[in-house]
């Protein structure tokens, strides 16, 4: 890993194209600024972690019954089948 | 050809092309690329997304629009070619559901699911605008 030295304000700058900058330090917390290009996911690494736990606890055995839910959208009106003589 | 999946109560063929592909997994679950989306009338408006050699295991999921009918979660470029999606009717978005016991349903707003339509290929995305987005919204439910 790469480790840099950094004041206030001084930037870290990646590809050409992803300038990060020390914004604030206060105690044990680090305020970083981050410019990218707009195609350019920038996520806090516990987002993963958060939706790796998520879809562990979502994991779901057989078919449990489930809750009724109101729909906000009204469900379309079902077609009829088609009439066979 | 054709392969087969099953619930405890009913046996499906599955048609090759009904089978969606997730290159990636989903997150926590890497390994598994290949599911079904089942659904029913009985447990309408939600889905079943069972992982295809395993029919005793699934994601319960659900159109994230019958709850926010306004949500629209902002896809990365890389996502978008990934996906290989070229306009946004290509793209079914569906999100995962928690069953809580006693404490309640939610939905998993930050982490959908988009799958393409045509290819069935699918990846579980995390969207630009991950951050307004809830991990647990919580789904209203009928007395």
């Amino acid at each position: 890993m790469l480790i840099l030295s950094r004041k206030i304000n001084e930037c870290i700058v990646i590809d050409g194209r992803i300038i990060v900058k020390v914004v604030r330090v206060e105690g044990d917390i680090v305020k970083l600024g981050i410019e990218a290009p707009l195609n350019v996911p920038v996520h806090r690494q516990e987002i993963y972690e958060e939706i790796q736990r998520s879809n562990k606890e979502a994991l779901t055995q057989g078919r449990p019954q489930l809750p009724k839910v109101p729909r906000i959208n009204p469900a379309p009106p079902k077609k009829e089948a088609p009439k066979t003589e | 050809m054709k392969t087969v999946a099953h619930t405890d109560e009913q046996w499906l063929t599955v048609r090759k092309e009904n089978v969606i592909r997730m290159p990636l997994g989903l997150l926590g679950f890497e390994e598994i690329k290949q599911y079904v989306l089942l659904s029913s009338p009985e447990d309408d408006p939600f889905l079943w997304l069972q992982m295809l050699d395993d029919p005793n295991h699934s994601f319960l999921v659900i159109s994230p629009f019958v709850l926010e009918a306004d949500y629209s979660p902002e896809l990365s470029d890389d996502d978008v070619s990934f996906l290989g999606l070229e306009s946004p009717d290509d793209a079914l978005i569906i999100n995962i559901v928690t069953l809580h016991g006693g404490a309640g349903t939610t939905v998993n707003l930050k982490g959908p699911i988009v799958l393409n339509r045509h290819t069935m290929v699918a990846k579980q995305v995390i969207p630009m605008n991950a951050a307004q987005f809830s991990l647990r919204h919580p789904v209203p439910l009928s007395a």
